[in-house]
């Protein structure tokens, strides 16, 4: 077994690499706050267990079992991630660092009892695809926000997750991984404008920065994460509540059965005019269509 | 009797969502000792029961069921002013735990008001179906708070929840510290700059933590109360401050789920997601609108053809050994007692209390049907089906389950419509309860088409029972639009999960609603059995000359109009009491030819009189005990008086117009 500190190399190592460079001595060495010196030590260290090629002009590579171990050490640290957030209700931006401990515990049986408390979720809270047990990766292709053109419709993949303070202004910006935004203007001091649903965000350039996306297709503009009323899901499908907008009086009753912001509701009966049949809290509610109506959710899922 | 000194007396609240098996709890620790009344000035059922326990006796109440303790209905209001008001020395909150996560949010807040709270965590044995892992001792750590695991249906773990329960009460007051919950900074400025806003004087018997967050949650009954109390000066600026703050409602109860998703990590093992369960593919087809709307009616046919072929042979097997055959007795044995208290016995209370007694086997089963169908969960599915349609009257999906309980006696179908939350859907159905052909009805309309009609009689008799809907729905249509006023209220209903039907809380059900219809029913219709028979017999004990018989006669011109003399009016007056008194009545009038019914039947009505008299009879005005109801459940005469009235007029000018129609035919 990988000591916590080797394991912390090959991390680093893998997520330098597949940016497409080897990981020089200099980066690793501010990347985990230790001497130049050190780094080279445990650089051949980890050369002369055959996890990875290193060549001290250029920097590391990671071998294919120097890949197995660290996609190893993702997957650990993104479904610990997962897990904190959606099960212990942790916010987002503390998860990071309670995860870099947890990601050392290599127990397979722990591993496993996770991933199905865990269901079928592939990415962390910051949007990183969580490797499957063989190593696979669908990491998509994913560039900075800033490369993109004003007027282009992007969808946001995922936030760099180190920075706890940067993922809190995020998080009050409504952005998070799968929200798609359009970029209206691109200010030449590096700060972006951008409309998300129906609202207007401004961006400092830092924080922008710290956003990767992807161009949105047309396909998930009209499909994937768009707001819609609660009426309008197909049977089958789920959204995520965002809000109530309907008549005061029964906003208590609504709140008292479940229907609170960020609750999942999953449709299981829409026909035309009627009522509509919904689940929600573990619980099946029937709601007339009126109220239906004045609920708004965030489409979740394709069927 | 020997007072023993250590002799104690506590009061112990059930508190629980609806579908948590909160009443077979209730059922099994109170036995048959119930009492089942109204909350004070509600039209809410309360039931109270006593246990006893060595020296102690618990006096358990069974608050109504609710889903949180803000007065977004008179449930609420009740369950949490109760606890408030009354001090009950032991809360229980009874939990599903096949749905923990909804109940405990009641229970995050029956915390803030009940000092000494035990959990009973029910249905153990349906989580455990579902692959649900609930660590009660964790949960118990997590609240500090007792928590039992209990599976009512099979009567496990009561005894602990009881010991549970006395152990708790000599617990000395505040010794458990409770967990409550913390709300985020933000939210807690809010609410503490409203509880500046008030003081204890002005928010008693209410916490005034408490209040101040109700305010925030806008409960209407709450905020109409504190704005009575507060001085003039100081209202306006309290209730600018709640309505800057009106989406404090939505943060505080997304908070309380918070709350309630950190004690559901500690407490509940997840079981693996994306896995469609069982009860959503049947309800995929149960609440479709056509296949679910089949398999309603398929049921109801069932319901009807179960009921109808086992409970018609018994009422007339009542029917000829009780009645007919205690008139004889009352005849020919007690020869020695005077001829008028025989008659009274004979003609007054068996013909008119009896006769109806003969009708409760039918009713016991139309009660156990639809206990069995509450009990497995398919009643809610069943409103679910119909309230597309319901809406369209201005009732509710639930309507049609007292509605259809109105084709066995419409008395219980008046009073089960207190299963409909929206008052004003509540009272639309009240309203059309009694023009729903009820048994009685259908027996009255047998007979006379049968004498009438022959081979045809079968297509009468249905073809009346769908004249009668057509009526009801025009008259729906007619109400909703113009005499009912207020809005109309959306569907919001918890679907209970399916499960497996519980003989003993059908039993206990059944007993309770036919008791239920005996007390309520039966005192009534003998006073006026009795009435009856008084006019049937003044002045001079000839019901050809009675009191009785004037009335029929001054009706004698309207009658005509419909092709009735003066016996087949007091016939249908006489139906006031109830409905298929009409056949005794008649019996009586037309009696002396030595001929069945049937045939002197003939020599009075015409087929066309005939069908006139059918139509007036099955939409004439309810009977008194229909009457009695609507006035008990509406709580003022208005109601009655309007149904009166209108049925009094539909019934007559229908029967006039079928009449004049059909002799021409």
């Amino acid at each position: 077994m990988d000591s916590e500190r080797t394991e912390e190399y090959l991390e680093a190592i893998y997520k330098e690499q597949s940016k497409g460079e080897p990981a020089s001595t200099s980066f690793l060495a501010r990347d985990l706050g230790v001497s130049q010196p050190a780094v080279s030590d445990m650089l051949k260290n980890l050369e002369s267990k055959g996890l990875i090629d290193y060549q001290s002009s250029k920097g590391a590579t990671l071998t294919d079992l120097g890949v197995e171990r660290a996609l190893g050490v993702i997957r650990r640290h993104r479904l610990w991630e997962r897990f904190l957030t959606d099960v212990l209700g942790m916010k987002w931006d503390k998860v990071h660092e309670v995860a870099c401990k947890l990601e050392h515990v290599d127990v397979p049986e722990v591993e496993e009892r996770l991933a199905v408390i865990l269901g079928d979720t592939d990415t962390c809270p910051h949007g990183y695809s969580i490797p499957d047990k063989k190593g696979n990766v669908k990491e998509e292709k994913a560039i900075p926000l800033t490369s993109f053109q004003a007027l282009q419709r992007v969808n946001i993949l995922a936030i760099d997750e180190g920075d706890s303070v940067l993922l809190r202004d995020i998080e009050k910006k409504g952005l998070k991984p799968q929200v798609i935004v359009t970029i209206l203007k691109k200010n030449e001091d590096g700060s972006l404008e951008l409309e998300a649903g129906k609202k207007r965000i401004r961006l400092s350039a830092k924080l922008a920065a710290a956003l990767q996306a992807k161009p949105a297709t047309i396909h998930q503009t009209d499909v994937v994460k768009e707001e819609t009323p609660l009426s309008k899901l197909i049977p089958g499908h789920s959204g995520i509540l965002k809000e109530y907008t309907g008549d005061r009086s029964l906003l208590g009753r609504c709140l008292s059965l479940g229907f609170t912001p960020g609750s999942v509701v999953k449709m299981i009966e829409n026909f035309k005019s009627g009522p509509v049949l919904v689940k929600v809290h573990d619980t099946e509610i029937a709601l007339g269509r009126d109220l239906a109506e004045h609920i708004t959710v965030t489409r979740n899922e394709t069927a | 009797m020997i007072e023993k000194i250590n002799e104690k007396t506590i009061v112990v609240a059930l508190a629980g969502s609806p579908n948590t098996g909160k009443s077979t709890v209730f059922n099994l620790m109170t036995g048959l000792s119930q009492h089942v009344g109204n909350w004070p000035g509600k039209t809410v059922e309360q039931k109270t029961g006593v246990l006893r326990r060595g020296n102690l006796t618990m006096n358990i109440v069974d608050l109504p069921g609710t889903y949180s303790l803000t007065a977004n209905s008179p449930e609420e209001q009740i369950a949490r002013d109760y606890l408030v008001k009354e001090h009950p020395d032991v809360v229980v909150a009874i939990v599903n735990a096949a749905s923990l996560e909804r109940n405990l949010y009641l229970v995050a807040e029956l915390i803030e008001l009940s000092p000494r709270l035990i959990i009973a965590l029910n249905m153990m044995d349906v989580a455990q179906q579902q692959g649900k892992k609930i660590d009660a001792k964790a949960l118990a750590e997590g609240l500090n708070i007792p928590v039992i695991p209990i599976v009512a249906s099979k009567n496990q773990g009561l005894d602990e929840l009881v010991a549970t329960i006395e152990q708790e009460y000599s617990q000395p007051l505040g010794s458990r510290e409770l967990k409550h919950i913390e709300y985020g900074s933000d939210i807690k400025k809010v609410i503490d700059h409203v509880e500046q806003l008030l003081d204890d004087s002005l928010t008693a018997p209410y916490p005034k933590h408490w209040t101040a967050m109700k305010l925030l949650e806008g409960d209407k009954q709450i905020n109409k109360l504190i704005m009575g109390r507060v001085p003039p000066g100081q209202s306006s600026s309290l209730d600018s401050y709640l309505r800057e703050n009106e989406s404090a409602a939505v943060t505080i109860a997304t908070l309380r789920f918070e709350w309630v998703g950190k004690m559901m990590a500690a407490t509940q093992e997840k079981p693996p997601l994306g896995r469609v369960s069982l009860a959503e593919k049947i309800d995929r087809v149960a609440t479709h609108p056509i296949t679910g709307l089949f398999i309603l009616l398929v049921v109801l046919g069932l319901i009807f053809g179960f009921v109808y072929s086992i409970g018609i042979p018994i009422q007339k097997f009542l029917e000829v050994h009780l009645i007919d055959n205690g008139r004889a007795v009352v005849n020919t044995i007690f020869l020695s007692i005077p001829t008028w208290i025989r008659s009274l016995l004979a003609d007054g209370i068996l013909s008119g209390v009896g006769i109806v007694m003969t009708f409760i086997p039918i009713l016991m089963l139309f009660f156990a049907a639809w206990a069995f169908m509450e009990d497995v969960g398919y009643m809610a599915r069943a409103a679910f089906v119909t309230d597309r349609f319901m809406h369209l009257l201005g009732l509710h999906g639930k309507s049609v389950l007292p509605l259809a309980l109105g084709f066995g006696c419409n008395v219980p179908a008046i009073l089960g419509t207190r299963i409909i939350d929206s008052p004003r859907s509540r009272l639309l159905t009240i309203i059309l309860a009694p023009l729903v052909p009820c048994t009685a009805r259908m027996a009255v309309v047998t007979l006379i088409a049968a004498a009438f009609f022959g081979n045809q009689a079968i297509f009468v008799s249905i073809g009346l029972v769908i004249f009668s809907l057509i009526m009801l729905i025009i008259t729906g249509l007619i109400m909703n639009r113009f005499v009912v006023g207020g809005e109309d209220s959306a569907l919001l209903m918890e679907l209970p999960l399916y499960h497996l039907p519980n003989p003993r809380i059908i039993g206990m059900v059944t007993w309770q609603n036919t008791m239920a219809f005996i007390k309520r029913a039966g005192t009534i219709i003998l006073t006026v059995s009795i009435i009856i028979w008084i006019l049937s017999v003044v002045p001079h004990g000839d019901i050809n000359t009675s009191t009785l018989s004037q009335i029929g006669k001054l009706l004698e011109p309207v009658g005509r109009l419909m092709g009735l003399n003066w016996q087949m009016m007091v016939a249908l007056l006489s139906s006031f009491i109830a409905k298929e008194n009409t056949i005794a009545t008649l019996g009586t009038l037309l009696s002396g030819q030595g001929t069945g019914l049937a045939q002197q039947l003939r020599t009075v009505l015409t087929p066309a009189s005939a069908l006139a008299f059918l139509v007036v009879q099955v939409l004439f005005i309810p009977c008194i005990a229909s009457v009695a109801a609507i006035r008990h459940e509406t709580k003022t005469w208005r109601w009655p008086i309007i149904t009166i009235v209108y049925q009094f007029l539909l019934s007559f000018s229908i029967a006039i117009l079928v009449f004049q129609i059909a002799r021409l035919v």
